[in-house]
């Protein structure tokens, strides 16, 4: 028999406690992915390629501020603008919804935002159809999928944010940004229901070059300095990030969740393993008798115990790994969780601490192979 | 015959070393559970304990949030002389029109910016809220760049202290004094003058009216009336009703709290199964022993079922007692109706700890039961050979 065979029946013989033990390990470890997951969900806002571009330009006060819509040709003017689309969020419910909406609906302009929306592929002549018609939109394709919309389809809305309900024309159907779920429609429409207003939620400014983004977003702060509606632009990754802020205390209880969770696992990895040792202290003391060195058997309980946690990563994380793969998400949070990828770094952590789980949970065995004598341990009944 | 409870209890406590993993293990999933709950329940007890119960707020119909309400200046001055509406000693009716706004603020330590909700209030504003209290400084002078916040805010906010001032867009408002909400949804405010607030933050429109009717049949007439006349677009309801409604921010932390306790249980059934399977191992002598003195096999798996709920049971006590610890500990998150940082406590409520406790006695039994049903199986004449 080799010593890998050896220690694979070791670890074999109670095969109920081995599959016991991993499947507790590997259901912590999957829990802990998840969590971190969701975490990143929340924390590491989506990107597409626009997005290293793009420049979000909202009042100082804060973004439920509206901005005045003759800010538009000074912004054009500040040398390194490429685009400029307004982008207001309408915040209306849709028909058939409770309380809550899972997509937006933003208002731009469709020919200026074309040069933002690059990511945005929609068929040509839907294009030419809704920038032609004012009271019609483009829908992102998951939304399209969900409710099972399709062109010509019409989609009212209950304004929440702005006094009016507004109703679009479904004139063509996006795909290829990061979160394909948006309803876009024309500012001109919005206004209109307002009765002009003269004011827009936010710009939405494309840089011409990615190391120019940082100067044209002070250039964009100074213009309106001191003016009755300052401004706060920033690119949209900060834009982003801003919000991710404002969870607030949410994050760090997550954080802190893990650590509980990991906690638990090498609680039970612990257990078990002092238990499996335990229960052959006499054969050790045979294998000591009969020549076999301490650190030897050190090798055969580090084996052991190091192989059990990583087989619980790999079902873990590994499960994971392959569940939120296959699993449509965004449908099943009703579009709360867009991506929910486990990334790589995920699984390295994973395994990471399986392996320290390993490690740690053999050395309380390892002391007490170490501490008893070939006679104590010959003497051993349990 | 049953076994004495005595058994399965000494069982528990002279295995102590084996079984204290399980325990603690146990202990975490109710921790978790309870934790996460009592936040949820931290959010609803906040809103649930807001507002008077005699006053009516009107919003815009269609918006489910005050702060995304707009009304005009033009209802004001219709709703006001309504003979539904009470008014004081000095013949002025008891309504005040309140502007909402939201300012991004940083928060202190430089640890980013959250949007902050500032209410404007009219002069009744105070009065038909008398759960607020101002409790240093002084209220704010109308017509003047002043402003109090909420204690618990001015802990989170940069220069919210008493004399500091602080910038929102163009406007530089003075902290004049600290309201405390007692509990309430407005610890999460900032209140200061509404004029000046609609000035300050060129805001044409009102928010929201907050009214005091002059007794419970003219509010319910009120309701009424609001509800039919064309005229407005507008929602009246009950101020108390209105805020028992504002807990969506409630719904994924319960969501999360129940995924994470039902995928840890999980994890925590199996050690459970595996602590019981060995020490039922190690004392299978002595359940052949029992059954050969003459108690049965329903006996053996009460008594076993018994000692995993226990064990259980002190887990989740112990769950419970470090969950409790977090009990009126202040924390904020986004609030998902008005888009601003709201203030609530961690709140373990003794329904929260019994749930905890029911789901550790049920993780217990569950993780018990096939060793147990393996025990009371074993041939008695091989039970007793073993050694």
């Amino acid at each position: 028999m080799t010593i890998a065979g050896f220690i694979a029946r070791n670890a074999l013989r109670n095969k109920r406690r081995f599959l016991l033990s991993v499947s507790s390990v590997a259901v912590s470890l999957f829990l802990l992915v998840t969590l971190q997951v969701a975490l990143r969900e929340l924390t590491n806002p989506i990107n597409d390629e626009g997005s290293t571009l793009r420049i979000i330009v909202r009042n100082k006060v804060s973004l439920a501020q509206p901005l005045p819509a003759r800010q538009l040709p000074t912004i054009e003017r500040i040398p390194g603008v490429a685009a400029i689309t307004p982008f207001s969020y309408y915040g209306g419910l849709y028909k058939g919804d409770e309380k809550f909406t899972s997509f937006a609906q933003f208002a731009v302009d469709p020919v200026r935002a074309l040069d933002l929306l690059s990511d945005a592929k929609v068929p040509p002549e839907q294009l030419k159809a809704w920038i032609a018609d004012r009271t019609s939109a483009i829908v992102g394709k998951m939304t399209a999928d969900r409710y099972k919309l399709k062109i010509g389809d019409r989609m009212p809305f209950t304004g929440q944010i702005y006094p009016c309900d507004l109703e679009f024309k479904i004139a063509g159907i996006y795909e290829g940004t990061a979160d394909d779920r948006n309803v876009m429609f024309h500012q001109k429409y919005l206004d209109e229901s307002l009765g002009n207003p003269g004011t827009v939620g936010t710009w939405w400014v494309k840089a011409s070059s990615v190391e120019e983004a940082p100067l044209i977003t002070e250039r964009i702060n100074k213009a309106f300095a001191n003016t009755s509606a300052e401004v706060r632009a920033e690119t949209e990754r900060a834009f982003q990030l801003g919000f991710v802020s404002m969870w607030a205390n949410i994050k760090i209880l997550i954080g802190g969740i893990s650590m509980v969770v990991v906690f638990a696992l090498l609680l039970v990895t612990v257990s078990t393993m002092s238990m499996a040792i335990r229960e052959r202290f006499r054969e050790l003391a045979v294998l000591k008798a009969l020549g076999f060195r301490r650190r030897e058997l050190f090798a055969f309980i580090l084996a052991e115990s190091f192989g059990l946690a990583t087989l619980g990563a790999f079902f873990g994380a590994g499960g994971a790994w392959l569940l939120y793969r296959s699993l449509d998400m965004p449908k099943l949070t009703s579009g709360m969780f867009v991506v929910f990828e486990v990334t790589p770094q995920m699984l390295a952590l994973a395994f990471t601490i399986a392996a320290v789980l390993g490690l740690l949970s053999a050395i309380a065995p390892m002391i007490g192979v170490a501490r008893t004598s070939v006679v104590q341990g010959l003497k051993t009944l349990d | 015959m049953a076994l004495p409870l005595r058994y399965s209890f000494r069982n528990v406590l002279i295995r102590w070393r084996s079984t204290f993993a399980t325990v603690l293990g146990i202990a975490l999933v109710v921790f978790v559970f309870v934790l996460l709950q009592s936040l949820a329940a931290g959010i609803e007890k906040s809103s649930g304990n807001t507002g008077d119960s005699r006053n009516i707020m009107i919003v815009r119909k269609g918006s489910t949030a005050e702060s995304a309400s707009l009304i005009s200046r033009e209802n004001l001055r219709e709703i006001q002389y309504f003979e539904e509406i009470a008014r004081n000693e000095r013949n002025e009716p008891v309504i005040s029109a309140d502007v909402l706004v939201l300012a991004n603020l940083p928060r202190v330590n430089n640890n980013g910016e959250a949007n902050v909700l500032l209410r404007g209030i009219s002069a009744r504003g105070a009065e038909l809220r008398p759960q607020v209290k101002l409790i240093a400084g002084r209220w704010f002078t109308p017509g003047k760049r002043e402003i109090v916040v909420s204690s618990r805010m001015a802990k989170r906010f940069a220069n919210f202290g008493l004399g500091q001032s602080f910038k929102a867009g163009t406007a530089s408002l003075t902290v004049v004094g600290w309201l405390d909400g007692g509990g309430s949804a407005f610890d999460s405010e900032c209140w200061m003058d509404a004029d000046e607030c609609r000035s300050l933050f060129e805001r044409d429109l009102y928010s929201s009216f907050l009214v005091r009717p002059v007794d419970e049949a003219a509010g319910a007439k009120l309701l009424e009336r609001i509800e039919a006349d064309r005229r407005f677009k507008l929602k009246a309801e009950k101020e108390e009703a209105y805020y028992q409604k504002q807990t969506m921010t409630a719904a994924p932390i319960k969501w999360l709290g129940g995924f994470l306790a039902i995928m840890m249980s999980v994890g925590a059934v199996f050690a459970a199964m595996n602590t019981m399977y060995a020490s039922i191992g190690a004392r299978t002598r002595e359940i052949g022993t029992l059954r050969v003195l003459g108690f049965r096999r329903r006996s053996v798996v009460a008594a076993l079922l018994i000692e995993g709920a226990l064990l259980a049971l002190i887990g989740g006590v112990v769950g419970c007692a470090i969950a409790s610890l977090w009990n009126g500990y202040t924390t904020a998150t986004m609030g998902f109706e008005t888009f601003s940082e709201i203030v609530f406590e961690f709140t373990v409520t003794p329904r929260l700890m019994g749930e905890g406790l029911i789901f550790a006695v049920i993780v217990g039994l569950m993780g018990s039961f096939l060793p147990s049903v393996r025990a009371s199986r074993l041939p008695v004449i091989d039970a007793l050979k073993s050694v």
